[in-house]
């Protein structure tokens, strides 16, 4: 999910930065009216960015080989607003420490990452419907935007690389390249979507005031 | 293992003493005008200026071959897919597979593009300070909030990767391997547990600096003076930068 340079034509890399740009806006503007002084909230919500910055670098074992998670769904549950900002601060540091991903490309890399979390963690807040507490819809919310979030990120990328790279591509293979994609993203989007429920249950379990930073 | 961030390039190199905002617009026009190439006969051009600015940069190969082999990878998915998918000119034939010339050209104009902005990406990156980044980067509008995570990210990433380190090693002491998808749920609980301990750790982190005055002021960043030598290096990086553009659109326009 992370594009690297060159890759992508200048006009959608730019149209990425804009985005990005104006998605920044408006999670600060709406972090700034949630919160009466956000710059309390900067240590934690930094804190938060390195520990999924870290939490990425675990390996799943998956037999014969192992993946190793994005973790943008529970970014959204847990940091809500602030998972935009977390995501393009997480997307520089990879891009600077491990040459991962670009920078022409960061603002696109970061709406491919950073729209499904924020839809993640506003699905995950429709908890307060079933009542905060309940196991089994925190589990469910969390695998469900979780999941969906991956998905949609790889779909959305899969599309774009296809579409933008070369005109050359016949339509078969251009459908080849999306099922193929698309498939080989399923089973880590299950993991995922399984890893993000059970830490949301430990969470819940052992420290409920984090699932609760956008709810007060 | 995770190198912190760091400067590879020598502070008395002339890329390392450039202003950093000036640096930072000047590498950031020419990445992009390389972004912007569609024409395969600009490449060699392409190339020229890049190994003269990573030669500047007394960057060794050994230190661009270090750290291009991870995104390294994803260039050689393209090379292995692309030459057999795009395009309807046929090169070669190996059993069902046909190289294509379309296909090839593609990958050629990626992979050089790909490779020559990764050398001024490392040259922008190893010759600066993550503080004067940050600093140029808020001098250029980039938002107080964006800058301050910025610096505290970059404070507690290595940290928080000794933890896990540690925690890796005590689960491993007591017997967990982790080498099925049955390890999922202990490295969740790994994952919940430094979530844990990096909010608790975060509330102290603010009340101690909290009691040495943050959150008076917004987190001021020096800024360096300007040298004639700072405006030159700009106008050269954005004469090229325009002079890509400008060659692309006119002499090869329809590529």
């Amino acid at each position: 999910m992370h594009i690297p340079d060159g890759i992508l034509p200048v006009s959608v890399a730019l149209s990425g930065y804009a985005a990005a740009g104006g998605l920044t806006w408006l999670s600060l503007n709406r972090i700034k009216k949630k919160f009466k002084n956000p710059r309390e909230l900067i240590p934690r919500a930094s804190l938060l960015t390195a520990a999924f910055f870290v939490a990425a670098l675990i390996h799943i074992p998956v037999p014969p080989t192992s993946v190793h998670l994005i973790l943008s769904g529970l970014m959204g549950v847990i940091l809500g607003w602030f998972a935009f900002p977390a995501i393009l601060v997480g997307l520089f540091f990879q891009a600077v420490m491990f040459q991962h991903g670009g920078l022409t490309t960061m603002g696109i890399n970061a709406c491919l990452m950073g729209i499904p979390a924020l839809l993640a963690g506003a699905l995950f807040r429709t908890r307060r419907y079933f009542g905060v507490n309940n196991k089994v819809t925190n589990g469910l919310l969390a695998f469900l935007g979780s999941f969906l979030a991956l998905v949609s990120g790889a779909l959305a990328a899969a599309l774009l690389l296809i579409y933008t790279i070369t005109a050359q591509l016949d339509v078969a293979a251009e459908r080849a390249a999306i099922i193929t994609l698309a498939g080989a993203h399923l089973p880590v989007a299950l993991l995922e979507g399984v890893f993000t429920a059970l830490v949301v249950l430990f969470l819940l379990r052992v420290k409920p005031e984090l699932l609760e930073m956008e709810e007060k | 293992m995770i190198a912190p961030y760091s400067t590879a390039i020598p502070e008395s190199n002339l890329l390392s003493r450039w202003e950093v905002r000036h640096k930072l617009i000047g590498l950031m026009a020419l990445i992009f005008s390389f972004s912007f190439i569609r024409e395969l006969r600009l490449l060699p051009l392409v190339i020229l200026v890049s190994v003269v600015i990573y030669s500047l940069s007394q960057l060794s190969f050994a230190y661009y071959w270090s750290r291009i082999r991870l995104p390294g990878l994803f260039l050689l998915m393209l090379a292995l897919i692309l030459p057999f998918s795009a395009g309807n000119t046929v090169l070669a034939s190996f059993g069902p597979l046909a190289l294509k010339l379309e296909g090839t050209l593609s990958v050629l104009l990626i992979a050089v593009k790909f490779l020559c902005i990764f050398a001024i990406v490392l040259v922008l990156f190893a010759g600066t300070p993550l503080q004067k980044i940050v600093g140029a980067l808020r001098s250029l509008g980039l938002p107080a909030l964006l800058a301050e995570m910025l610096i505290f990210t970059n404070r507690y990433i290595y940290q928080l990767i000794t933890d896990l380190r540690q925690t890796q090693v005590a689960t491993g002491l007591r017997g967990f391997k982790g080498r099925s998808v049955k390890a999922l749920k202990p490295l969740a609980y790994i994952v919940g547990t430094l979530l844990v301990r990096s909010h608790n750790q975060s509330e102290r982190v603010f009340q101690a600096m909290t009691l040495r005055g943050y959150g008076e002021e917004s987190l001021v960043l020096k800024a360096e003076q300007v040298q004639i030598f700072d405006r030159l290096a700009l106008a050269a990086a954005l004469l090229l930068a325009t002079g890509f553009v400008f060659l692309q659109l006119n002499f090869f326009p329809a590529s």
